[in-house]
């Protein structure tokens, strides 16, 4: 038996029915708390059919209780649920066009691999024998699973109760597949290929996913769009690309890769930001709301920071430029990473590609210095809970 | 400290509770579940007197003594008396057999047909008489019985009879006999009748009431006893009840109940409506039993022991006693000092004289197995 | 046998094998085949007099000819009823009670309501069942609470009929059915019933599909925890049932304590464990094949996938 027209038959099944609003959702002003605490706020949400959503978020924002109002494990206490473009808030989950791959995989332990693959097609009213070991089948075979079929879940490794779970949510052809940091058990190598895979086989069947992670860098690889949630709220929703690039919160920033932060006041009509200790960050203008000394938070990515033993030249050589000299220095990979100490307090973090430049040594006077352009500047009122990666 | 906290009954208001009976299959695990309680009374007040000893242990019937009684004798001279119950003769025999002299005991109650079977295994000691200055208080009546000639191993306790007890709201006529006993559970008291869980009392209600030897080992007659008590009676009885007095009768459980009379008067008293229950010595025959002090041969504590037995000879604490279980000591003179303290339904402890001319003790034969398989035989059915 | 080079050091090192068993086999061997062994021994002998309980002079298996009589069996046969009436109704309640005990009441809450389950325990077995015999009876709590609601208008009697001794039953083994039932539900993981719901199980589906089949263990337990103490028990029924809760046991003991024939009491003890042992054997293999022919179509429907694709 080959596997590609197996596959196909697993994609088609599913294509069939697209274009008629199914694997689509919608969560309109959601709101939910656990005893008094709320845990979503009034959050909008909105996810095309086919698409490859990732919930994004530090530890106890919210990323599973949205997952679960839709999969319908917990009940919204106002807004609307939306699947399908039908409202499902009151049907419970065994009505819901959802299927859900969960953190703990959540395999039958008294049934085989085939029968947990089987299981939801039982549930359901016609479907026939032949066609419900064809389907489990198939799944198996999506997933690389056939020869385990007889097993029982104990006797499978992480990585192969993954597959399981995953074929036992899919085998139901579902508008909308929800997965709970379905990676996170796995060792870091195989996590890496199942991303890979996860991502080939969802545009391969075309059912969205709603993928929740506190893995910054699984979202940006795998998502079509990222939404980006802090204390049950959305802070940005946008395409990796944009998340990383054009960050909308001083939070997002942060979260997202790595940032060098620097507070201080908005000066020369926009143009310039005014750091503690005098010196003059220019960046490309700035529309920041109320008065003309605003005060802001500045981000500077290290990979757009250039360490330089010279002072950089240029119509206007002190801007966007600090002196200071190197702390530390280390390798990571393709890239070298400096720890500059600037000589007017600030710690700097920059990444240069190895073969861009000569290794400095620590202790080595250097000018760190950016282009106007990649100067992110954000209202200073938020301040985001120590955003990971932040560089002090 | 009253008598009440002896009954497991714990959930029963204090008013309708009497003491335990004598004879019931649950005593042993009663004993169990009260024995902290008779520990503590009978230690209650302090360890003055002589106190040669410091305890006595006592295998007894239970609630057979006025824990009253015990406790003044405590204070009096010196050993604590401690009491665990048995439930039949033959488990209180198979304990001593077993330990061989090692029980720890130094009293038991033996009835006295099971005396001579007790002595002649050496399971009793001799009394000695020169302890029991008491003993001339004694009636003559309970002295040099056949079974123990010359009280040599034992001391009359409690003597009693068996009859039954009926509520005269639902049979409302004279019963006065077994047969009419037997009439009334298949009429009116069907479904609603108690009798004795002791398979002696039960084979002997039919030989009584046909004039056979109570303990007939007659072949014949232990048929008809069988196919009587099976095929006729079984069906209508709704419960084997040792001591229908300490809960069957105060709580109205039972129509007619087959019973001893010292229970019977305990449950009557027991009672909110007295009236409701007559008590009948049932003709023409009926059953006299009395139950015995003896010390355990290799008592340890044989000179409290005897301190104990004459204690309770002395006429002003028998009667205690007596009040207590309700059944007749053989102290001469209880019976007036009973009348003159006006005890409650004094009739039922002392027959008149007529009455216990129809009553006589049983023997222990080999017709016993041949009894419990027929009472096993009758539960059986009575169960169906 | 140390000197051994080939065993791995680490192997002679360890506990021998079994050591670890000892004191349970020791256990076993003092508090259960030396004692049935003893009334095994006794059950082949007779009562040699009156006055004796046993003699083993001469071999015989007269005794368990007189055991199997018309008494044992009318009286084992009622036993049965009580005890598999009495265990099906512990389940019948404790399952639901367990179930929401384990999954809908707050884990902080668990720990009382436990307490609460357990709270007869404190009081001594024949004190709450006597209390029972007090509440049941005509002037008991029961008929005047009926009476003063004006439920019924003459006392009543539940007590000395089946019904009181299938209550007092329950009431005495319950706990032993809800805490086996407790521990496997609770052990079971919560997302393996969302897991269900979220396949397209309802509740009742999952309930027979998942959460009951992986309780197996608890309710084995639970069965045997009150089937087996119940069948001995007699105390329970003869004092709410009366004549009507006459019990097998309660033969055997009147052989021990009152008829002192200790020769015919083993024989029907032993008469009385091996059919108990064949009970619990008879149903464990009924639910086996029930199982297997329940389950047995879909795996047929499943089987052979996995050759499949090693071909
Ligand atoms: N069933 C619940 N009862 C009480 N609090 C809950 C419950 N579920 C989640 N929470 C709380 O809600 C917050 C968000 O949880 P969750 O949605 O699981 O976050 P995330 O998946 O983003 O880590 C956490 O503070 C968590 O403790
Ligand atoms: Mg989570």
């Amino acid at each position: 038996m080959s596997s590609s027209p197996t596959r196909n038959a697993v994609a088609s099944g599913r294509r069939a029915d697209a274009g008629d609003g199914k694997g689509s959702v919608e969560l309109r002003s959601v709101s939910k708390s656990f005893g008094g605490v709320t845990v979503v706020k009034d959050l909008d949400l909105s996810v095309n059919p086919g698409e490859f959503l990732s919930l994004l978020g530090p530890s106890g924002c919210g990323k599973t209780t949205t997952l679960r109002m839709l999969a319908g494990f917990e009940q919204p206490d106002s807004g609307e649920v939306l699947i399908s473009g039908a409202a499902v808030q009151h049907l419970p989950p065994h009505k819901r066009d959802v299927n859900t791959v969960f953190q703990s995989y959540a395999l039958f332990p008294h049934m085989t691999v085939a029968a947990n693959i089987a299981y939801g097609l039982r549930q359901r009213r016609g479907i026939d024998r032949a066609e419900i070991r064809s389907r489990v089948a198939e799944a198996l075979d999506m997933v690389q699973m056939t020869r385990f079929a007889d097993r029982k879940p104990n006797r499978l490794s992480g990585g192969q109760q993954q597959r399981v779970a995953l074929a036992r949510a899919l085998v139901n052809r579902p508008g909308v597949l929800l997965l709970d940091e379905p990676l996170a058990a796995l060792d870091r190598k195989l996590r890496e290929d199942m991303q890979v895979e996860l991502k080939l086989l969802q545009s391969r069947l075309g059912t969205t996913f709603v993928f929740v992670t506190h893995d910054q860098e699984e979202a940006l690889s795998m998502s079509d769009r990222v939404a980006v949630m802090l204390d049950g709220r959305i802070e940005q929703i946008a395409d990796p690309y944009t998340v990383y690039e054009r960050p909308a919160t001083a939070f997002v920033a942060g979260f997202i890769g790595q940032q060098n932060f620097f507070d201080g006041t908005v000066a020369d009509a926009g143009r310039a930001i005014e750091i503690d200790g005098g010196t003059v960050l220019p960046a490309e203008p700035v529309t920041i709301h109320g008065s003309g000394a605003a005060a802001v938070r500045v981000a500077v990515r290290p990979e757009a920071v250039t360490v330089a033993e010279a002072a950089p030249a240029g119509p206007d050589g002190s801007a966007n430029a600090l002196p200071g000299a190197v702390a530390a220095v280390s390798l990571l990979g393709d890239v070298l990473q400096y720890v500059v100490h600037a000589d007017a307090g600030h710690e700097l973090l920059a990444r240069v590609p190895r073969r861009q430049a000569g290794r400095l040594a620590e202790g080595a006077r250097v000018w760190c210095s950016w282009a106007p352009s990649d100067v992110h500047v954000f209202p200073a009122e938020v301040t985001p809970r120590a955003p990971i990666g932040s560089a002090k | 400290m009253n008598h009440h906290d002896h009954t497991p009954r714990l959930l029963a208001p204090a008013a309708r509770v009497a003491g335990l009976p004598r004879r019931t299959f649950l005593a042993g695990l009663a004993a169990a579940a009260g024995a902290p309680l008779l520990a503590a009374c009978g230690g209650s007040s302090g360890s003055g007197g002589s106190g040669a000893a410091a305890q006595l242990r006592a295998y007894s019937w239970s609630a057979y003594d006025d824990p009253k009684v015990l406790a003044e004798f405590t204070a009096k001279h010196g050993p604590k008396v401690i009491v665990d119950s048995y439930s039949s003769n033959e488990e209180m025999i198979a304990k001593l057999a077993a330990a061989k002299g090692t029980s720890g005991y130094d009293i038991v109650i033996p009835t006295g047909v099971f005396v001579p079977q007790m002595a002649a295994n050496g399971l009793l000691q001799e009394l000695d008489h020169g302890k029991l200055p008491n003993l001339a208080n004694l009636d003559k009546a309970f002295q040099n019985q056949e079974w123990d000639e010359g009280n040599k191993y034992t001391v009359t306790k409690y003597w009693g009879t068996t009859g039954f007890v009926y509520d005269t709201g639902v049979v409302k006529r004279d019963l006065k006999t077994w047969d009419d006993f037997f009439d009334a559970a298949q009429k009116e008291a069907s479904g609603k009748t108690s009798l004795v869980d002791d398979p002696g009392e039960i084979c002997a209600m039919l030989c009584f009431a046909r004039g056979w030897h109570q303990s007939t080992t007659d072949k014949a007659q232990l048929d008809q006893i069988e196919t009587f008590l099976v095929d006729t009676l079984a069906p209508h009885i709704a419960a084997f009840d040792s001591s229908p007095g300490s809960s069957a009768i105060p709580q109205g459980t039972h129509v007619l109940m087959h019973c001893w009379n010292g229970d019977a008067r305990r449950g009557i008293l027991a009672s909110s409506e007295q009236d409701r229950w007559k008590w009948v010595l049932p003709g023409p025959k009926t059953n006299l039993w009395m139950d015995n002090w003896a010390i355990v041969k290799g008592s340890a504590n044989a000179d409290a022991a005897h301190e104990l037995i004459n204690y309770v000879l002395d006429p002003a604490v028998a009667i205690k006693q007596v009040d207590f279980v309700g059944y007749g000591s053989g102290v001469t003179g209880s019976e007036e000092e009973a009348r003159k303290l006006k005890l409650g339904l004094i009739d039922m402890i002392f027959p008149s004289a007529e009455q216990v001319a129809t009553m006589y003790t049983g023997v222990i034969n080999e017709g016993q197995e041949r009894r419990m398989a027929i009472v096993n035989k009758m539960k059986a059915k009575a169960g169906a | 046998m140390t000197s051994d080079r080939r065993v791995p050091r680490a192997a002679r090192r360890a506990v021998p094998p079994g050591l670890l068993a000892t004191p349970a086999l020791a256990w076993l061997a003092l508090f259960f085949v030396a004692p049935v062994g003893l009334v095994f021994w006794y059950s082949l002998g007779r009562k040699p007099g009156l006055y004796q309980t046993h003699a083993n002079d001469v071999l015989t298996l007269d005794r368990y000819r007189e055991a199997l009589g018309d008494t044992f069996l009318t009286s084992f046969s009622g036993t049965l009823r009580i005890g598999v009436t009495g265990t099906a109704l512990c389940l019948a309640i404790g399952l639901p009670f367990a179930y929401w005990l384990a999954v809908k009441v707050r884990p902080h809450r668990r720990f009382v309501v436990l307490a609460l389950v357990l709270v007869p325990f404190w009081t001594n077995f024949l004190i709450r069942t006597i209390g029972w015999q007090v509440v049941l009876s005509p002037e008991g709590f029961a008929s005047r609470a009926m009476q003063s609601l004006g439920l019924i208008d003459a006392p009543f009697s539940m007590l000395f009929t089946r019904g009181a001794v299938l209550l007092g039953v329950v009431y005495n083994y319950l706990p032993m059915m809800i805490l086996p039932l407790y521990v496997a539900l609770d052990r079971i993981d919560g997302s393996l019933r969302e897991a269900s719901n979220d396949l397209g199980a309802n509740r009742w589906r999952t309930a027979l599909q998942v959460t009951l089949p992986l309780a197996r263990p608890g309710i084995a337990a639970g069965l045997l925890l009150v089937f087996i103490p119940l069948m001995g028990d007699y105390v329970t029924a003869a004092v709410l049932g009366g004549a009507r809760g006459n019990m097998v046991g309660q033969l055997v003991a009147s052989q021990f304590q009152q008829a002192q024939n200790w020769a015919l009491g083993s024989a029907m003890a032993v008469v009385l464990i091996v059919v108990i042992a064949l009970t619990i054997l008879a149903t464990a293999a009924a639910g086996a094949v029930c199982t297997w022919l329940l389950t047995h179509r879909r795996r047929r429907e499943l089987a052979g996938i996995a050759e499949g694709s090693a071909a």
